[in-house]
Parts: structure tokens; sequence; C-alpha cells
């Protein structure tokens, strides 16, 4: 068989599937709802801000802090994905069909960022408003959409990973989060360390802060912070296929 | 359809099953009898491609488990022993799910997993949430997962463990139907199980093969050590048994709680004996009964018949 073509339809299959079983549960809806509550009223904060002192309209002070909300959003939209499926057994179809492991990996993370895309494009109607009375920079918004986009999908492949770990959900939301405030917080260690320029460095490109403000703030695309993501995409879904692929290991 | 050679798997140090070889052709249905842990699980599990061995090679209809795994796995059809099912699905999709995990394409599908359903009585249920399911339509459901992409190979583990005895039958005539046009290879702890469907039966104990024959030869084999328990009234236990013990063809006699157990000698049968002597006694022949080998006891006879084996040859 065609190797690239298998995969293709192997992953969205997977996608397919993981992506309608998404509506099944109850929690992607209060996930939803969480999601433009915040949404909300971040962009109601912003207008009231705007019309007291004035200035230029932007979605920056909205989609700055829902960037730092996928921390909780993304471990509860990804711990069901492979920790159920290990939970009830239901793995064992998986592993005995024609299916490679990273094909199972990279469909279902493609699905909890199918239905994040879903909760970012909702939130598009605060744009649409803010085009249609004001008059924003529209590059500005596509650069910050672009920029939380890409750290949602980070984010989620870090839920997926630790999503593997484990067959207890709540396991897997507490270690994704972990590991998502440690990178956020890694500018913090760039500061405490004053003595090693290297360090302080790389510290700070470490962190998720820096990268998602070049995008999401300034509104520049450097390669660099497109890099960054890409690469947190790759090694976290590399890494959740090799866990998965150790549980063929256990008895 | 079925070849495996020297089939060998460690958990850590433990070894789960130890140079297995053996074979299975098409239209055969070869049973696999074991207590638990004795290997069959694993043994499954490799060939479905589920896990790797440790050593040996498994070959699917001409594809290596390990080399060319998805074109093995595309040939087999697994029912684990608990049926994995997505409870929040409809029949329909969960086989529909799976038909397109294997590769087949929308026409086929509509047509595949209609008659699959059809196959295990299930169309009417097409529309039912698996979670309101019953056990044994569970089971069902599995079985037609499993033969949704027609596999030349189904493998299927303990496929009528707790079901009813009505569900068992029903189980056991379908694979019967299934096994015509294809290989299947199926493990239980049941010996009657086996003797109803299989053609072939393998016996693993302690992760090896220890017999290989076809049912019938095996019961008859294992005919020839036949025990029975005698009950009789107006004579004691210890007075029969000083009597039975020179039956010809009465081989161990025991006194037990309130009869006598009798073994018969090697390939005899001493019962139409015994019960002559006993009437003959002018005693009363209340009861006269077969005890049915457990798997227990074929264990160990084959595993004691090993032993004697492996003496004669170290003594050669």
């Amino acid at each position: 068989m065609a190797t690239v073509t298998h995969s293709l339809r192997t992953m969205w299959v997977i996608f397919k599937q993981e992506f309608s079983l998404f509506f099944v549960s109850p929690i992607v809806y209060l996930i939803g709802a969480v999601w433009l509550f915040f949404a909300g009223g971040f962009f109601a904060l912003t207008l009231t801000g705007l019309s007291q002192f004035g200035g230029e309209p932007t979605l920056i002070p909205v989609l700055s802090p829902l960037v730092f909300l996928m921390i909780f959003i993304a471990p509860a939209l990804t711990m069901r994905l492979v920790s159920e499926e290990v939970r009830a057994g239901t793995h064992e179809l998986l592993f005995t069909a024609p299916v490679r492991d990273w094909e199972i990996i990279v469909g279902k993370w493609l699905a909890a960022w199918g239905v994040f895309t879903v909760f970012m494009l909702l939130t598009g109607v605060y744009a649409v408003i803010m085009i249609m009375r004001g008059n924003p920079e529209i590059s500005l918004i596509l650069t910050g959409y672009l920029g939380l986009w890409l750290m949602a999908g980070s984010a989620l492949a870090i839920g997926v990973f630790s999503s593997a770990l484990t067959q207890y959900q709540l396991v897997s939301f507490m270690v994704a989060m972990g590991v998502m405030l440690t990178l956020w917080l890694a500018e913090l260690g760039s500061n405490l360390i004053a003595g090693s320029q290297f360090f302080t460095d790389f510290f700070s490109e470490l962190s998720y802060i820096k990268h998602y403000q070049n995008l999401v703030q300034r509104a520049v695309i450097e390669p660099l912070d497109i890099t960054y993501f890409v690469l947190l995409i790759v090694l976290f879904l590399f890494l959740a296929t090799q866990v998965l692929s150790t549980r063929r290991w256990s008895a | 359809m079925i070849q495996v050679e020297g089939l060998t798997k460690f958990y850590g140090s433990f070894k789960a099953i130890d140079r297995l070889s053996f074979h299975a052709d098409r239209g055969e249905i070869l049973g696999f009898l074991g207590p638990n842990g004795a290997g069959k699980t694993t043994t499954m599990r490799i060939l479905t491609g589920y896990m790797p061995p440790s050593d040996g090679t498994a070959v699917i209809a001409g594809y290596d488990v390990i080399k060319e795994p998805l074109e093995a796995r595309q040939r087999v059809g697994y029912l684990p022993e608990t049926v994995p099912l997505y409870r929040e699905m409809t029949v329909w999709q969960y086989v529909d799910y799976l038909a397109e995990l294997y590769g087949l394409g929308r026409k086929q599908r509509l047509d595949r997993v209609g008659e699959a359903l059809e196959m295990v009585d299930l169309l009417d249920r097409a529309d039912s949430m698996i979670g309101n399911l019953s056990k044994g339509m569970r089971q069902r459901v599995g079985l037609a997962q499993a033969l949704v992409h027609e596999p030349d190979v189904l493998i299927m583990d303990e496929p009528t463990i707790g079901l009813d005895p009505a569900q068992v039958r029903e189980v056991r005539e379908m694979i019967r139907r299934v096994g015509q046009d294809r290989t299947v290879m199926l493990s239980t702890h049941i010996l009657s199980e086996v003797e109803q469907l299989c053609s072939r039966v393998l016996i693993l104990h302690n992760g090896r093969i220890v017999a290989e024959d076809s049912p019938q030869t095996l019961s008859t084999r294992l005919q020839g050590s036949q025990r029975f328990v005698v009950r009789v009234g107006k004579a004691a236990p210890e007075q029969v048994a000083e009597v039975l013990k020179n039956v010809p063809g009465a081989g161990v006699v025991e006194t037990i709680a309130d009869g006598v157990q009798v073994t018969s000698a090697e390939g005899e049968d001493a019962r139409p004996a015994v019960a002559a002597v006993v009437v003959g006694q002018g005693w009363d022949l209340l009861e006269l009964k077969p005890i049915d080998l457990s798997l227990e006891d074929i264990f160990l006879q084959l595993t004691r018949d090993e032993d004697e084996f492996s003496v004669a040859v170290e003594e050669a």
C-alpha cells in the first residue's frame, strides 16, 4: 500500500472518530462555555477601556489572556484522548488494526486542534465587530490569531503526550498543566539566573511568553517563533508515540 | 495460513511462552486449550500484532507479523477476551469505524457492515447504543467487528466466557459458520468446547505445547485412565475396595467418603467387570458414575507423561 496515502487516510479516520466523540461528551460543551465566557469578558473589558480612555482599537487585550487560559483549556480537551482508550481497553482494537502508532497520535491531536479551531473561530465575531465599528490593524489581528493557534497546537501536543502516560484522566490533566506552567514560568527562571548570559537566554527562549508575545502583542512573524511552536508540537507528538508504543511491550 | 516457529515471549525475566511452533490451514478451527496463565493470550496478541515476540517468527497469510505488521494485521480479525467497545457509539457506527480503519471504502462499507451484522444476527439492533446491549449481544458486536474486513484468519480469545448457556450455543454456532472458509483460532479452558468446535487442538501448559492432536484422538488417549466412583449398599467401602482390587482391568482402587473410586488400567474399561462383581457378591449397586477428567487432570497427566518421557530419554 502506498505509504503516504495510507497514513493520510488513517489519520483522517482517527480524526473523524475523535472529533465526533468530542461532541458526545458534555465536557467539551463545558470547556467551550468557559472559553467563550472569558473571551466575551475580555472583549467587554476592552470595549469599556476604549470608550473611556480612547486609543487604538485592537484585539491584543482579548487574545493575550486567552493564550494563558490555554494552560487549563488544552489539558481538559486532551485528557481523555489516549487515557480513556487504555482504560476501556479499546486501544487493543487500534493496536491490532493496520494503523501505525504515530498515525493514532497525530489523528487524535488533529481532532483536538480541530475542536480548538472551532472555539477560536467563534471568538472571531469580536474581530468582526471591531472591524465594523472601528478601524483596527487587521494584520495585527491575524498574527494574533496565528500566535494563539500555534500556541494551542503545542499545548494540545503536550496534552496528548500526558494523556498517553496514564489511564487516569485527572493525572493526565495535572501533568499537562504542570508541563505547560513550567514552560510558561521558564521566563522567571531566566531572570533568576543573573550570572550566565547563556542560561538567561536559554530559559527565555524556552518560555512560551517570549514567543507568543512576538506574535500576539508585537505582530512580528519571526521564523524562530514559528519554529519554536512547531518543534514543541513535533517533540511532544514524538514522545507521545513512544509512550504509546511501550504499552505494546507490557503485559 | 498461520505459521509459527519458535515463538518466545519474556515479560521481564518471566517466560510467558517458550519456543511455540505450530501451523493452521484454511478451513481449520484450531483450539488453544490451557488454564489461565498458560500463554494463550500472549500468543494471540503476538499473532494479531498487538505485541512483538522476544524471539521466533509468526507468519499470517504469508506476511511476517514483525517485518510486515500492517499487511499481516490487515488479514487478521481479532476478538479479544474483553470485547473493546465504544459504549457511546451505535452498533453500526462502531463496526463502520473499524471497517474504515481497515481501509474499506464508503460503498464497500455499506455492504460489508450490513453483511457482518447480519452474520451475527444484529442487523435489527444496528442503531442501538452499544452501552445498552446485553453481554451476549456485545460479544456478537465484537465478532462482527472482527469479521467486517473479511480476514483470512480469525483469532478469538475465550469467545464464550461469561455468557449464559443459550448465548454460548449461539456463539459456537456462529463460529462454526464463519469458520468454514477461513482459518479460525480460538482459546478456551473448556474441554467440551474444543470437542464440539475444533478440528485440531493445542494444549498449552506453562507456556509450552504439551499436546497437539484432534480432539477425538486426544479424548480417546485420555480415556485410557478413566475413573469412576462406585457406591454400594449392604457393605462398607473398605470391604468393597478389598474385593474390587482383584477385578481384572481395575488399576488403582481407593476408598473415598462414602464409596470407592476406581481408576481403570491403561486402555481398559473396568466398569462392566466391577458391576458384575458387585452384583455377584449380593450387594446393592447404588451408583456407578464416571468422573469426567477435568482440565487440571489432563494437564497433570500430560505433564506427567512428558516427565516420564524425558526420564526415559535420559536413561536411554
